[in-house]
C-alpha cells in the first residue's frame, strides 16, 4: 500500500477496525446458507433428473465456504480511510478499485449508525451525504464507535454549504 | 366544514379556492391511476358479464366523480404576507405552510383548455433538489398565478411588486426562437418514431380494419390489381425504391418538426432579478424560471451533422425541476456560439474558449471496449463458416461499433481553464460539459483489473441534480488522475 501513497501526505490512510472482518464474515454465512437452503430446495423440486442434479446441493456450501473464509480479510485489507482538515477519502477494494474524495465543505448531514452485528462485534458505520446524485451516500464501515463520533464531530466543524 | 385554528390568521389572506376546472383536471388524473380496476372491468367484459361490467364502470365514476368533487371543495389555500399556506385533502387533511423565502420561484404551466379558459398549474419551486413535489395549486385564474408569482418575486429581491413587474416588461428576450429556427431544429430531430407508431397500430387493428401495409399479400395483392400501375413500378424499379425513401425522408422530417413545434414553440428565454424566466410550448404553455446560483453544470450537446453548420443546444444542470427531463433544463434548443455565450455571460459564467487545449484520454478507452467485444467477435467469425449472412451482419456491427468508439475516443478530452474543468466527449452525440470546481460534490478515482493493466483510471464527479450517471472523464492516467483530482478539489475550496 506505501507505493500508492503521494509522497506530500503525512497523514496516512488508517484501516478500520478487524472487528469488521467478523462482521462481514456473519453476514456472509446468513448470505450463504440461504443460497444453499433455496439451492436444495430447487435441487430437490426441479433438477432431480437432470444430469446436474445436486449441483447446488453440493456446489453452493463449498463455494460458500470458500467464500466465507477468504473474502472478510481481503475486504478488510483493502478498506482505508483518511481525514485531513480538508477531505475524507474512503478507498475500497482492489479489482473495482474505488477512491472517493468527499471535501468536507460539501458534506450535507453526516450520520453514524450500529446494525445489531456491528453492535456485538464493537465497531460502528458513519454514512456522509452529500448533495451529489452520484455518491449521494458515501458509507464507510467498521470503524471503532469512539473514532466515528470523533469523525462525525469533526466533519460537523467544516460543514458550509452554499446553495441560494 | 370545521376550519383548522392556527393562532395567526390575521398575517394571512382570506381562503381561495380552485377553478371548476380541477374537476375535470382531477378526474383525468385519478382514472389514470386506476389500471387495477381496468383489468377486473376489461376481466368482466371479456367473460361475458356485460352487465357488471357496465354497473362497475359506472360505479367507478361515480366514485371518482364524488372523491374529486369532496377534494376541490376542501382544497383552500390562504395567501399571507410572508407564507402560503395550503389546506387539502379528504380524510386526511394536510395543512402546509410554505414560507416564501423558502421558495426559489413560481412555475406556471398552462395545457391547451386550460389556455383557452384562461386558468393555470402553478407549481413552487424549493430548496428540495428534484422530485417531491413540495407545493402545487392544480388550477387558478392566471392572473392570480401571476400576481402570486410577482409577490414572491418581490419578496425575494426585497423590492416593490410594482418595480418587480415593469422590470421584466422591458429588457428584450436573452434568446429567441421564430418560426424558422424552430423548422430547422424540427428537421435535425428526424424521427421515424411515427413508423412505429403506424406499425403498433395496424398490428392491433389490421384484422379488424381489413388491411395490414406491412404484410407482402398487401403489397403484391394491391400491385396486381391495376397492371398498368404494376409495370409502371416494375419498369422503375429504382425509381420507386427512391420515391420511397424520399417518402421516408420527408414523413421523418415532418414528424420532427410538428414534434418540436409542440414542444418549443414561442420559445423565449429572458433575463428577471431572479434567474432565467424560460417560455415555451404550443398546445401545454410551460413558464419556468431558473436561479442562475441553482445551476450546477453546463452541456453544450450537439451531433455531427449539427457541428458542422455550428448549431448547438445549451442545457444546464440544476436542482431545480424540469417538467420533462430530470433536472436538466433546456435554455436553448438550437443556437449559435455567440448565442450560447450571451446566455453564460447572463448566469455570471465565463464563455466558452474558442480552441481549448484539450487534454486527450488514453486509448486503453479503445482497447478496452474492443477486449470486451472480443467473444462476440469470435462468435462473429465462427458464424462465417456456417452462416455466412449472419457471420457479415455480425461483423458489420462489431466493425462499426468499433469505429465509432475510436471516433470517440479522438473526440475525448478535458481541459482545466480558470476555475471550471470542461469535458468533451462522444462522437455521434458530442457534448461538451462545463463543470465550475465548487459544484463538485465528491470524486471517485475508480479502477478494475482491466484499466489497472494499461495504468489508466477514471474519474467520476459527484454533481447536485442531473442523472444518476453522472459526469466522468475515462482513461486517464493514474498519476494524472490523482494530481487532477487534488487541483479540482484545491480549486473549489
Amino acid at each position: 500500500m506505501a507505493s500508492q501513497l503521494e509522497p506530500a501526505d503525512e497523514i496516512a490512510l488508517e484501516p478500520v477496525e478487524p472487528g469488521y472482518k467478523s462482521v462481514l464474515r456473519v453476514r456472509l454465512v446468513m448470505f450463504w446458507s440461504v443460497l444453499w437452503a433455496i439451492g436444495a430446495v430447487a435441487d430437490q423440486a426441479f433438477l432431480k433428473l437432470t444430469p446436474i442434479a445436486g449441483l447446488p446441493t453440493f456446489g453452493v456450501p463449498i463455494i460458500g465456504m470458500a467464500a466465507v473464509v477468504v473474502a472478510p480479510q481481503r475486504v478488510y485489507r483493502r478498506l482505508h480511510f483518511r481525514l485531513t482538515e480538508r477531505m475524507l477519502q474512503v478507498v475500497r477494494g482492489w479489482l473495482f478499485h474505488v477512491d472517493t474524495v468527499v471535501p468536507l465543505v460539501r458534506v450535507q448531514h453526516i450520520d453514524v449508525t450500529r446494525g445489531p452485528l456491528e453492535k456485538i462485534f464493537g465497531v460502528a458505520t458513519l454514512v456522509v451525504h452529500t448533495a451529489g446524485t452520484h455518491n449521494s451516500v458515501v458509507t464507510l464501515p467498521g470503524l471503532a464507535p469512539e473514532r466515528a463520533a470523533q469523525i462525525r464531530d469533526i466533519i460537523r466543524e467544516h460543514v458550509r454549504t452554499d446553495f441560494a | 366544514m370545521s376550519e383548522p385554528t392556527s393562532p395567526d390568521d390575521s398575517a394571512v389572506g382570506p381562503p381561495e379556492h380552485l377553478h371548476p376546472f380541477f374537476l375535470l383536471t382531477g378526474l383525468g388524473g385519478s382514472l389514470r391511476g386506476m389500471a387495477g380496476l381496468y383489468a377486473a372491468i376489461g376481466y368482466l367484459a371479456v367473460s361475458g358479464k356485460l352487465g357488471s361490467a357496465l354497473i362497475s364502470v359506472l360505479l367507478l365514476l361515480a366514485v371518482m366523480a364524488a372523491g374529486i368533487f369532496l377534494y376541490w371543495r376542501r382544497f383552500e389555500y390562504r395567501v399571507g404576507a410572508s407564507e402560503i399556506r395550503i389546506d387539502s385533502g379528504i380524510l386526511n387533511r394536510t395543512h402546509r405552510s410554505i414560507p416564501f423565502d423558502r421558495i426559489q420561484d413560481v412555475d406556471i404551466v398552462q395545457g391547451p383548455i386550460a389556455r383557452a379558459l384562461g386558468l393555470a398549474r402553478v407549481q413552487f419551486e424549493t430548496g428540495a433538489s428534484g422530485g417531491k413535489e413540495e407545493g402545487a395549486l392544480p388550477a387558478i385564474r392566471l392572473e392570480r398565478a401571476e400576481e402570486l408569482r410577482t409577490l414572491i418575486r418581490s419578496r425575494r429581491i426585497g423590492t416593490a411588486p410594482a418595480a418587480v413587474e415593469s422590470d421584466e416588461a422591458a429588457l428584450p428576450a436573452i434568446y429567441q426562437m421564430d418560426l424558422k429556427r424552430l423548422a430547422l431544429a424540427g428537421t435535425f430531430n428526424f424521427s421515424l418514431a411515427v413508423f412505429a407508431g403506424l406499425f403498433g397500430l395496424t398490428q392491433t387493428l389490421g384484422d379488424f380494419v381489413g388491411f395490414d401495409p406491412f404484410e407482402p399479400n398487401f403489397w403484391t395483392g394491391l400491385l396486381s390489381a391495376g397492371d398498368p400501375v404494376r409495370e409502371l413500378i416494375l419498369a422503375h424499379r429504382v425509381a420507386s425504391a427512391l420515391a420511397g425513401a424520399v417518402v421516408l425522408v420527408l414523413v421523418g422530417i415532418l414528424t420532427g418538426i410538428v414534434r418540436t413545434m409542440l414542444t418549443d414553440f414561442g420559445f423565449r428565454l429572458d433575463k428577471t432579478g431572479v434567474g432565467l424566466r424560460r417560455r415555451r410550448g404550443l398546445l401545454t404553455r410551460t413558464d419556468v424560471t431558473l436561479p442562475v446560483s441553482r445551476a450546477q453544470a453546463a452541456v453544450v450537446a450537439t451531433g455531427p451533422l449539427k457541428d458542422w453548420l455550428r448549431w448547438r443546444e445549451l442545457r444546464v444542470q440544476s436542482l431545480a425541476k424540469d417538467e420533462n427531463t430530470r433536472g436538466s433544463h433546456v435554455l436553448a434548443p438550437l443556437a449559435r456560439d455567440e448565442e450560447v455565450d450571451r446566455i453564460l455571460d447572463e448566469m455570471d459564467w465565463k464563455p466558452l474558449p474558442g480552441c481549448p487545449n484539450w487534454t486527450r484520454v488514453s486509448p486503453e478507452f479503445v482497447i478496452a471496449f474492443a477486449v470486451a467485444l472480443s467473444p462476440i467477435f469470435l462468435i462473429a467469425i465462427g458464424n462465417l463458416v456456417f452462416e455466412p449472412i449472419v457471420g457479415i451482419v455480425l461483423l458489420v456491427v462489431l466493425i462499426g461499433a468499433l469505429g465509432m468508439r475510436w471516433l470517440a475516443w479522438r473526440r475525448t478530452g478535458y481541459v482545466v481553464e480558470g476555475d471550471r474543468i470542461l469535458v468533451r466527449t462522444g462522437w455521434w452525440r458530442r457534448r461538451t460539459t462545463v463543470l465550475p470546481a465548487r459544484k463538485i460534490q465528491s470524486v471517485d478515482l475508480r479502477e478494475n483489473f482491466i484499466t489497472r493493466a494499461f495504468g489508466v483510471s477514471w474519474l467520476q464527479f459527484g454533481v447536485a441534480g442531473g442523472g444518476m450517471t453522472g459526469h466522468s472523464i475515462p482513461a486517464i492516467p493514474r498519476g494524472e488522475a490523482r494530481k487532477l483530482r487534488d487541483l479540482l478539489l484545491d480549486l473549489g475550496a
